[in-house]
């Protein structure tokens, strides 16, 4: 259930575009936060600059509005400066994998106890559509307008590799999975990220043959493996089918933490 | 309890027609005063959450509440003696 006094009314309908899945993380993130008990008044919610960073603006708490990239190093800035501070960081694709990458990789190293909700969208949203690290080799961006020929970051598996204590990966069909992954990496220490592949309709579906947003959401659903499936299949040798991405919980770990109060 | 769509959020995305297990949402037709299609509800009082919220005093399904990006689908008390539009099936 959504904490519903936790927004802000007077700023809603908010603007993301029709079907945005952008509204149904800040939905699980806050029924996470429901869940956990956790007080307004001790809780900050940090974000960079892109659509998903708008999420704090609809959120009544305490919250950064910080420049490009830059969530994570400030979000450790105000963890160092208030242990008994929960804090939270919405961060989208471009923000946190291309321009934060290096904050990225060193909160997870330091494990800062904080929570990193990235929304996934494939693309630079706000800007009109240009690729990011994740876009998937194929795709057709406004930068990319003959498919992508990079291949995209990972940044699950990534955050597995850079130390964070927890690691889950869900698309925004998954709501209620997605809102328990939220809610286990709030009560694990240390840094628990939570990648969030959402749809982008406009920017991302419109040139992809995925006009409609169910058609969209169809996508990320069909295309989702859970990661004991993805292991079993490795294992038998069952080939994995194009475009396919693990979900669930890719790790959870104590590694000694960064800014836990004792 | 009763589902209602909050017309002056809804963005007409058709989340809700997707995820419904008893495909109470429907596709709207008709333009509403924004310029935007929203979907209809069809019988709601099928709905788990509308019948059992009170005895189970929790949360059922509520999957198209959580999903809904708009915040736009919630569930309302009623008035009593609330008029019900009543479907006699021979």
């Amino acid at each position: 259930m959504i904490a519903p006094d936790w927004f802000r009314d007077d700023r809603l309908p908010h603007i993301y575009c029709t079907g945005c899945g952008n509204g149904t993380i800040i939905n699980c993130t806050l029924a996470a936060v429901e869940e956990m008990g956790w007080k307004r008044d001790e809780t900050i919610f940090v974000s960079g600059i892109g659509c998903s960073s708008r999420a704090p603006g609809y959120i009544l708490t305490d919250s950064l509005h910080t420049t490009h990239g830059r969530a994570l190093a400030f979000a450790t800035g105000v963890k160092m400066a208030r242990p008994d501070f929960n804090v939270v960081v919405f961060t989208g694709d471009g923000d946190l994998a291309a321009i934060g990458g290096n904050h990225f990789i060193h909160a997870c190293r330091r494990n800062v106890d904080m929570t990193v909700v990235c929304m996934n969208n494939y693309i630079y949203g706000m800007t009109g559509g240009q690729g990011s690290p994740t876009t998937p080799p194929g795709a057709i961006s406004s930068t990319t307008p003959y498919g992508a020929s990079e291949p995209a970051f990972d940044l699950a598996e990534l955050a597995v590799a850079a130390g964070a204590n927890y690691v889950a990966r869900w698309t925004s069909y998954h709501v209620k999975e997605l809102t328990k992954a939220i809610a286990a990496g709030m009560q694990t220490p240390g840094l628990a990220f939570v990648e969030a592949r959402t749809q982008c309709p406009t920017n991302y579906g419109r040139h992809n043959k995925l006009r409609t947003v169910p058609a969209m959401v169809e996508h990320l659903r069909s295309h989702a493996i859970l990661v004991r499936k993805y292991e079993r299949m490795v294992a038998e040798g069952v080939p994995i089918p194009e475009g396919a991405f693990t979900v669930g919980e890719l790790v959870r770990r104590s590694r000694p933490a960064m800014g836990v109060q004792r | 309890m009763k589902l209602v769509i909050d017309e002056s959020r809804c963005k007409g995305c058709n989340l809700c027609v997707l995820v419904c297990p008893y495909k109470i949402f429907q596709e709207g037709t008709e333009l509403n005063s924004r310029g935007i299609v929203t979907p209809v509800l069809d019988r709601p009082e099928r709905c788990t959450n509308c019948r059992l919220q009170a005895l189970y005093g929790r949360m059922l399904c509520g999957v198209c509440h959580m999903i809904c990006p708009d915040q736009a689908i919630s569930w309302v008390e009623e008035r009593p003696f609330e008029p019900h539009k009543v479907e006699v099936e021979f």
